[in-house]
């Protein structure tokens, strides 16, 4: 494996739930309001440390969108997905931004966060922010 | 042909004659020439536009000048003479002559006159040489005791040139040097007689225009030129000797460049980290995830022993660093402990250890006393190797320490700071030089002269900085063509001079390129994980070595023949491994079957 390269950040972290290795920060948050099949989900502008997957046409509770699932690069685990394309113009604005599940990272403040799942979706589903 | 007997033949013909019979001296020519006199009576064919070489660059006059003061200065004066007299031109004029004479016979005042007469000079050139001679007098005369006359050169012959000043009012105060030792010492002057004379004959050529006096050395000097020129255009050039024949053009083959493995050294029990040879090429360290550091001496160029392997981390050991004496080595585990080890015994002296210390790497002062360490608690320390901590540098404005480096000759110590940041800072100026890149860096490693440095980044690039360079638009040379997404991979500087840069990549293999023009030269396979750490030996240009997550570590040298003419299996020392391709090829001696 090598020694990983992983990037560290400063402030209120999101890690990854398994290894703890920074993924995103708090000040790059966009939005609480999304969901995905597991429960919440975030939409941050830039996550480090993920590798990014092959492309894939998605139908989600907005429209069809072009993503890519998002690895965690310690542990390789699915972390959430970056969305490349939006087919529909008033989704453009999430392009090129991350989703991260919530059931997947520990918030940075909390110790042992509190995570509660929500009812699960048999599709993957968002919802954008008001 | 034989010299016309008559007076009057047309002048062209003797022109003619006299370019093509330069052995016999036509009868008319007078035979014997005063030195001096001659470029007078026949300056003819050998001056004035003739030009040799096939691009007419060089002039024959020029060049032959040049040539009979070569001859004088490797001591052969009897054939300098005979080429004057032959080739009709004269080193230097007459009055040049004169004028050194007068200079080295201590004849300052008639020197003064003869430099009016030498070709046109400037009048700034005139007073600035009248000036060096008239010191010289004048140090000359103080030196023999006769200070009325030295002050009489002073007044009436150095002041009234009107320039430096300064240095005129210095001379004024040496008058009252009590003792002819002190004067010596406070003029940083050798003493009357011909040493300081022909110092003073150096310091008045670079003055005067070198067609009338010829710099010294002047050939050497431009021979000097083409093979530095020869030499930097010779991209392989990887060898121990610096002197170039002159014969031919020099050209070095690929094969100056390691490009086989000659051994695979497989102790480590997981993936390999880190690997450094020692200051002196006579050891290697390595570092690995099984928790260890081990020990190698360079036996020969294809054979490497275990010498000790160094146990006590309790996390994998993440970097190393020999002691610029080669005596300590210093291992540091994955944000973990710095351990001090001694070579020889292969013991562990100590333990450098802070509250969840978590250091990533470290580096030693030139004194072999002292070493930094930084890491992720966003401080450096200052050790000695007793344990005590002398120092730290730690506050808001400190980030997350990376790599750290210090260049050889400790003047600059150069951290990776939060990623992005490199920090270049001069010890002895106490002042720091930032450099942001735009990707995040991940391993640092400075040249053996302490000029530049070299980074590798997360967007499979590697760069190049000068660390003197304090042009803030300045960029980086850039070197790209391997493979860095993930892992932190390093790079070195390695050969003869440190004339390529060598990284080890994501796919397996080791990539080297030219430094000076960034040519990927080769692409090394053999390895089957991702290459994490490469070292060239630093007294031998033809070795170095790979460390790799296959768990092994591959020393590779020159090919001293090609690949498949040999064979399969390598021969030496009855090692059994295969070498680069020697996989395939095996394979294909099986396929017939």
């Amino acid at each position: 494996m090598g020694k990983l390269y992983l990037i560290q950040l400063d402030g209120r972290i999101y890690s990854c739930k398994f290894c703890h290795s920074h993924l995103a920060n708090s000040d790059q948050l966009v939005s609480r309001q999304f969901h995905c099949r597991h429960g919440k989900a975030y939409l941050f502008n830039t996550v480090v440390n993920v590798s990014v997957g092959p492309h894939e046409d998605r139908r989600m509770t907005t429209g069809l969108h072009t993503v890519a699932d998002i690895f965690c690069n310690c542990c390789q685990q699915i972390v959430g997905w970056k969305y490349e394309l939006a087919h529909e113009l008033a989704q453009k604005y999430k392009e090129g931004k991350f989703i991260l599940e919530r059931a997947k990272v520990v918030d940075g403040d909390s110790n042992g966060s509190t995570d509660y799942y929500l009812d699960s979706q048999p599709v993957h589903s968002d919802t954008e922010d008001v | 042909m034989g010299g016309d007997d008559c007076d009057g033949p047309p002048p062209l013909k003797r022109m003619k004659l006299s370019i093509s019979a330069t052995k016999s001296i036509p009868v008319e020519a007078s035979p014997v020439y005063p030195t001096g006199l001659a470029p007078m009576a026949r300056d003819l064919p050998s001056s004035d536009g003739e030009t040799l070489g096939c691009k007419g660059q060089i002039r024959k006059l020029e060049f032959v000048r040049i040539i009979t003061q070569a001859l004088f200065s490797l001591g052969f004066q009897k054939t300098a003479n005979v080429l004057e007299e032959e080739s009709g031109v004269s080193l230097q004029s007459p009055v040049i002559t004169q004028f050194r004479n007068e200079i080295m016979g201590g004849k300052f005042d008639e020197s003064v006159s003869t430099l009016r007469k030498v070709a046109p000079l400037e009048p700034e050139t005139l007073k600035s040489a009248s000036f060096l001679i008239l010191q010289q007098k004048f140090l000359e005369l103080l030196d023999s005791g006769d200070t009325l006359a030295a002050l009489k050169t002073l007044r009436t012959e150095l002041s009234p040139l009107q320039i430096n000043t300064q240095r005129v009012h210095e001379l004024a105060t040496w008058v009252i040097c009590p003792s002819k030792e002190e004067l010596k010492e406070k003029a940083e002057w050798e003493g009357a007689g011909l040493d300081s004379r022909a110092r003073l004959l150096e310091e008045l050529q670079e003055l005067l225009p070198p067609s009338v006096m010829i710099p010294e050395k002047r050939l050497e000097h431009l021979v000097d030129q083409a093979l530095t020129v020869q030499r930097e255009a010779c991209i392989f050039h990887n060898s121990l000797d610096n002197a170039l024949c002159l014969y031919s053009d020099h050209r070095c083959g690929r094969d100056k460049i390691p490009t086989k493995t000659l051994q695979v050294l497989s102790a480590h029990e997981d993936e390999v980290w880190f690997l450094q040879f020692s200051h002196d090429g006579k050891y290697l360290a390595s570092a690995s995830k099984d928790l260890s550091a081990i020990i190698w001496e360079v036996v020969r160029d294809d054979y490497v022993r275990v010498k000790y392997t160094l146990k006590g981390h309790t996390k994998a050991v993440s970097f190393v660093a020999w002691s610029p004496d080669d005596t300590m080595l210093l291992t540091c585990g994955n944000e973990e402990v710095v351990k001090l080890w001694d070579v020889q015994s292969g013991e562990c002296k100590h333990t450098f250890n802070k509250q969840n210390s978590n250091f990533s790497s470290c580096a030693w002062f030139p004194d072999g006393k002292r070493f930094v360490s930084g890491g992720t608690d966003k401080c450096i320390y200052i050790w000695d190797l007793e344990g005590k901590e002398i120092d730290v540098w730690k506050g808001a404005r400190m980030p997350r320490i990376n790599d750290i480096a210090i260049t050889r000759d400790g003047t600059h110590l150069v951290s990776i700071c939060g990623d992005k940041d490199i920090r270049i800072y001069n010890m002895e100026l106490k002042v720091e030089r930032v450099i942001e890149e735009e990707k995040p860096i991940t391993s640092l490693s400075v040249s053996k002269d302490g000029r530049y440095l070299l980074v590798n980044l997360v967007s499979q690039e590697i760069h190049l900085w000068d660390i003197f360079e304090d042009d803030k638009t300045s960029k980086p040379f850039k070197y790209k063509g391997h493979r860095q997404e993930r892992y932190v991979i390093r790079s070195c500087f390695g050969g003869s001079d440190q004339a390529f840069i060598l990284s080890g990549s994501e796919d397996s293999q080791v990539y080297l390129w030219h430094r000076g023009n960034g040519e990927l030269l080769e692409v090394l396979p053999g390895h089957a994980g991702t290459v994490n750490c490469v070292s060239w030996n630093p007294v031998n240009p033809h070795m170095f070595a790979s460390a790799s997550d296959d768990h092994t570590i591959r020393i590779w040298g020159l090919s001293k023949s090609p690949p498949r003419s040999k064979g399969s299996c390598s021969s030496n020392g009855g090692v059994d491994h295969l070498v680069n391709g020697g996989t395939r090829e095996l394979m294909e001696k099986l396929r017939p079957f």
